[in-house]
């Protein structure tokens, strides 16, 4: 409870940031809910209707197949929910466990860091680029793609927070009451390192939206099937005067994602631990 | 400080040999062969084995490796599969496009970063604070190739001020006028990156405003406005550094998808037409330079922190 | 000195239209590609996009007029004898190649032996060709083992065909396309360079002896007008639409459907329509899977899809398209209406019982489709739920085109691929016919209906036989067309002498600014 007052706190006095967290949860109910919400299939088409402009009952109008594009920006919701907190998660886990393991114990950082600097050899996009051409396009691909591209990031600075605090009096203490090597990782340093984790956590929910986008204009992202905001972009952008809905209601909904991951990351990096803050570096 | 580079130097070689065997690997692993590429539609099986056999690609991957390694060191890239051209002169005419795309993209940031970024700083916590850090954010926040269509469609076919796409080589016909080309792309991939410097500036602006030695510095009795002045240019310096980085980062990451969209010949679009055309040579070369040059760029940027900011030591 | 040779390039520009202001022959022709092509060989390479470029750089001995026929480009005339078993061609003998040197038998020769052993349609002639020899300076004998009706149409067919180039070129020349250094031919426009992702240009060939007589189709007199010929890769299709209307272009290829309502009525965009149409082609796999010769559930695959809500939605506007399954278009002499009552049932649950009685019992049945091509992706999307809707369990797998390429010449990965294929104006000249083409269909119907069908060389005589074989296509479905698709172009008002439509692939001989 008092976990989630103290974050609540954070948007006191921030109308954009919590502009944000409104627009934020409304995505999550339209992710979780889409299947309730959608007044058609998003996968269903019906040549006679395609290119119907904004209104009844098409509130978003359809694409050139005749899909209803309110339905599939619903669908897409999920998908863009589903994308973020997926590279969220492999980004954090992997990359903070290599960040981690690396500080604490030299040796295995010896090695474990040097990876991860081949890896952030490669521009971003680029290494997207390239595993995504090696697998096949899918959304769990999609998902470790973006993920393992932060993790290198994420690695890097869970390394430096980690090193700062593995000299700190408290893992001192709990070295001489005798805890083990994962007891100290995992109960004594993870614990310090919840908020600033959270905060590097919206930043790369919000850039994996921009770079699922990317990756789908350039034919390497989702399956095309898939209806997410991105394929919606790409698939339909030959009709930018022609149908001009069709793209402005995907691009509106990615801006307003990203913009507002961004603006609840901004404030949750103000009201972190001074210790931590120059560590992350976000938008 | 030479020490130190020379060390960094070193330490590159290993990272870019382990670098160049992922690449190589995951390039041969994506389906799809040159051959059968460049033979169309009629080759038959024969005919795409004879010309795999000829270009060394049925030979172990380890061979293939060591006999391409063994070239690069010799400064030979090889040849490129789909344009029977040097990787070397395929790689140099896409980089004339990128390097311009990227320094006119870098002048964007500068111009535009900087002075709002400091402009955000002075006045901080009033309306044009707000808006200059809300703004940078929110342009931070959109996909480049909605913008990059976006411009094209009001500058290059409404208002007809820049052209829309492609970019005539600055030695052709034109000369440096063809520049206008390149106009559209780089403010599409300034956007984003003009967001960061923006707060980049701000808040290292603001950091040092409450800072030890410009409070001892004022205690001291030097004017503030020479304080003021001396310490936002050093800062700006540190953001100019700090953009340089950005910059060439994003001329491989972030470009790839503005070439696309604009249709430049540039590098980004090079990777992405030759993954597509399964052009290893060409794949494997640019990456290896784009690395080369991501590996200096950071470099260089980490070298001129240590000159301009004086909490940076590099021990 | 580069830097100097644009300064005086731009001072003169600049001097140049602040004096003139006129419009004159010359200047740039900026032409809007989808991409690049693979190379510029003709013998080899069968992409439309370098035959769009190359087909200005070389000749072969023949080429068509407007109403598909072959008429003689660099051969002056043939004498064939009456067993139709030898042909003598006459070379015309004022014809220079772009390095200076005249073209005569020996070239002829040469370039035809590299074709018919190397090229991607040489062997459909080669297959009865005994011998090729130059029995004179300027004439070149061609003995055939037996008569070849369509020997002419496939000459004059330069994609893939039999470009006339320099000895020394084809010399040692294999089934690899020649390196871009050798680019020499005998065209109005002589190849000037390739640059990567940005152009490649052609120069106007100042020395180029035309054909005579009216111009009529590619045949008749060629005047190259422009000085340059820039061909510009711009895959994406929105960009290319808008660098037109911008100015950017002055033409701009394969243009999506539903834009061109909007084109057509705005007046600083020309359209045009391509004569030819061309058609999507779902092959089956006769070699491997569920589908090798189960000729009846073909046909219940065949019975369950309804072809025009594909071409709605993938092409657009019904001006565009006609859900026809001839093979040919209706007003071509090879038009047939021979099994095409079959080409569109959309009868679910006919083909439902059709497919039981084959003896199908929902193995998954493997499509492979690329989304390179829009297209090509769409189409399938509408016919694998036709084809679920009918009980078919359809494994759609959706790649880049490398992959299919590679994918579908391994006979294990698939049953079902999408590709579409050019207009061709003689049907010997179309993929299923080739017993090589993925697909692989090699039944021994179709094999006696084609020796007949090429052994004669009465028109009257092949059109029926053609009929059958279409009749054939219908019966054991080696490939569906999924109908006819008008692709066009756009162009700045400013050409002059495009004509109405293009016959084939777009040429800029006779066009001027």
């Amino acid at each position: 409870m008092s976990a989630i007052t103290s974050f609540l706190a954070i948007f006191r006095g921030r109308r954009l940031a919590t502009f944000g967290l409104i627009w934020l949860l409304i995505v999550v109910v339209a992710a979780v809910a889409a299947p309730l919400l959608a007044p058609f299939d998003p996968l269903d088409f019906d040549p006679m209707v395609r290119l119907s402009e904004p209104g009844w009952p098409y509130i978003f109008g359809t694409d050139h197949f005749g899909r209803d594009s309110l339905s599939r920006a619903l669908f897409g919701a999920r998908m863009a929910v589903l994308i973020g907190l997926g590279s969220v998660l492999v980004a954090l886990s992997t990359g903070g466990l290599i960040g981690m393991l690396s500080a604490y114990s030299t040796r295995l950082g010896h090695v474990l860091m040097r990876l991860v600097d081949v890896l952030m050899a490669f521009p971003a996009l680029l290494l997207a680029l390239v595993l995504m051409a090696l697998l096949e396009r899918s959304v769990l691909n999609t998902i470790i793609v973006i993920g393992v591209v932060y993790a290198t990031t994420t690695a890097r600075i869970l390394f430096g927070l980690t090193l700062k605090l593995k000299n700190e009096v408290f893992v001192d203490a709990a070295t001489c009451s005798g805890a083990g090597h994962a007891s100290i990782l995992f109960r004594h340093i993870l614990p310090n390192l919840i908020s600033p984790l959270l905060v590097q956590a919206s930043f790369i929910f919000a850039f994996s939206q921009l770079q699922a986008a990317a990756l789908d204009f350039l034919g390497l992202g989702l399956p095309p099937e898939v209806p997410s905001w991105g394929n919606m972009l790409s698939e339909e952008r030959i009709y930018i005067t022609r149908a001009p809905w069709l793209l402005i209601f995907p691009g509106a909904l990615i801006i307003l994602s990203v913009f507002s991951m961004n603006l609840i990351g901004d404030a949750m990096r103000d009201s972190l631990d001074p210790r931590f803050k120059d560590d992350i570096a976000g938008v | 400080m030479f020490v130190y580079t020379f060390n960094r130097l070193l330490a590159l070689i290993p990272t870019l040999l382990a670098a160049s065997i992922l690449v190589f690997l995951f390039i041969h692993l994506i389906p799809g062969d040159p051959a059968s590429i460049l033979l169309g539609d009629t080759a038959t099986p024969e005919e795409i084995a004879e010309l795999t056999r000829a270009m060394g690609l049925d030979k172990p991957l380890w061979t293939q490796y060591f006999i391409w390694l063994s070239n690069v060191v010799q400064g030979d890239l090889g040849t490129s599969v789909f344009f029977r051209e040097p990787v070397l002169a395929v790689i140099a005419s896409g980089a004339e496009t990128s390097i311009l795309l990227a320094c006119m993209t870098m002048m964007w940031i500068i111009v535009l970063g900087i002075p709002i970024g400091i402009l955000a700083a002075t006045r901080h916590g009033t309306w044009a604070d707000q808006l200059a850090s809300g703004g940078a954010m929110l342009f931070a926040s959109v996909p480049t190739f909605w913008l990059g269509l976006y411009l094209i469609l009001i500058f290059a076919v409404g208002l007809g001020w820049f052209p829309s796409s492609g970019f005539p080589s600055i030695t052709d016909e034109g000369g440096v006028f063809n520049l206008r080309y390149l106009m559209l792309p780089s403010l599409t991939l300034a956007a984003p990156n003009a967001a960061l410097i923006i707060r980049l500036v701000r808040a290292s602006m603001l950091d040092v405003a409450r800072e030890d030695h410009v409070r001892t510095a004022r205690a001291k009795g030097l004017h503030p406005a020479r304080v003021a002045i001396k310490h936002i240019f050093r800062n700006a310096l540190i953001a100019v550094a700090a953009a340089f980085g950005f910059t060439f980062a994003a001329l491989v990451s972030e470009a790839v998808v503005t070439e696309t969209v604009f249709s430049l010949p540039g590098i980004g679009r090079l990777v992405v037409q030759s993954i597509l055309r399964r052009d290893y040579p060409v794949i494997q070369g640019v990456i290896l330079i784009i690395v080369i040059f991501y590996m200096l760029i950071n470099l260089l940027v980490d070298l001129a922190y240590a000159r301009l900011d004086p909490r940076v030591s590099l021990s | 000195m580069k830097l100097r040779n644009w300064a005086k390039t731009t001072v003169l520009a600049g001097a140049m239209t602040a004096i003139a202001g006129f419009a004159f022959a010359g200047g740039t022709l900026r032409y809007a590609t989808v991409g690049e092509p693979p190379s510029l060989d003709q013998h080899v390479v069968t992409s439309d996009l370098a035959t769009t470029i190359a087909h200005h750089i070389f000749e072969g001995l023949y080429t068509f007029d407007s109403t598909n026929s072959p008429v003689p480009l660099l051969a002056s005339g043939e004498i064939v004898s009456e067993d139709g078993k030898t042909i003598v061609i006459a070379l015309r003998d004022d014809v220079t190649f772009h390095n200076g040197q005249a073209m005569t038998s020996a070239d002829v020769v040469a370039s035809l032996n590299r074709w018919g052993k190397y090229g991607s349609r040489g062997g459909l002639l080669f297959g009865n060709v005994e011998s090729v020899e130059a029995s004179g300076p300027y004439e070149v004998t061609i003995r055939l083992s037996s008569p070849f009706g369509p020997w002419k149409n496939i000459m004059a067919f330069i994609n893939g065909g039999p470009a006339i180039y320099p000895a020394s070129v084809v010399e040692g020349a294999g089934k690899e396309p020649i390196a871009p250094e050798n680019y020499i031919g005998t065209g109005p426009y002589k190849f000037e360079e390739w640059q990567a992702n940005r152009h490649v240009e052609l120069i106007r060939y100042d020395d180029y002896a035309s054909p005579s007589g009216d111009a009529d189709g590619y045949g008749g007199a060629r005047v190259a007008d422009f000085d340059t010929l820039e061909f510009i890769p711009v895959p994406d299709v929105g960009t290319r639409v808008a660098g037109l209307k911008a100015g950017d272009y002055d033409y701009a290829e394969s243009i999506p459907g539903d834009l061109y309502a909007d084109l057509e009525a705005d007046s600083s965009v020309t359209t045009i329509l391509n004569g030819g149409p061309i058609f999507g082609l779902v092959f089956m796999n006769s070699k491997d899977g569920p589908l090798k010769e189960n000729f009846a559930l073909r046909r219940a695959i065949q019975t369950a899809i309804n072809k025009t809500p594909a071409l709605q939605v993938a092409i657009g506007p019904k001006n565009l398209w006609r859900a026809n399954g001839s093979f040919l278009p209706n007003g071509n002499v090879w038009y047939s209406e021979s099994g095409t009552e079959n080409f569109s049932k959309g009868d679910a649950a006919a083909a439902r019982a059709m497919a039981k009685e084959a003896g199908y019992n929902g193995e998954p049945i493997k499509f492979m489709v690329s989304t390179n091509y829009p297209f090509h992706y769409d189409t399938a999307i509408v016919y694998t739920k036709q084809l679920a809707q009918a009980g078919f369990n359809i494994d759609l797998q959706v790649y880049d085109w490398a992959t299919l390429i590679e994918k579908r010449a391994q006979p294990d990965q698939w049953d079902l691929f999408f590709t579409h294929h050019g207009f061709v104006p003689d049907p010997i000249l179309i993929s299923v016919m080739n017993d090589n083409y993925p697909g692989w269909w090699t039944t021994a119907e179709k094999a006696a209906l084609k020796v007949r069908f090429t052994e004669s060389s009465d028109p009257a005589e092949r059109q029926a036989i053609w009929s059958e074989i279409q009749g054939l296509i219908y019966e054991q479905v080696p490939t569906m067309k999924t109908g006819d698709v008008y692709s066009y172009n756009i162009a700045s008002p400013k050409l002059q002498g495009l004509g109405e439509a293009t016959l084939i692939w777009p040429s800029f001989w006779n066009v001027s600014k």
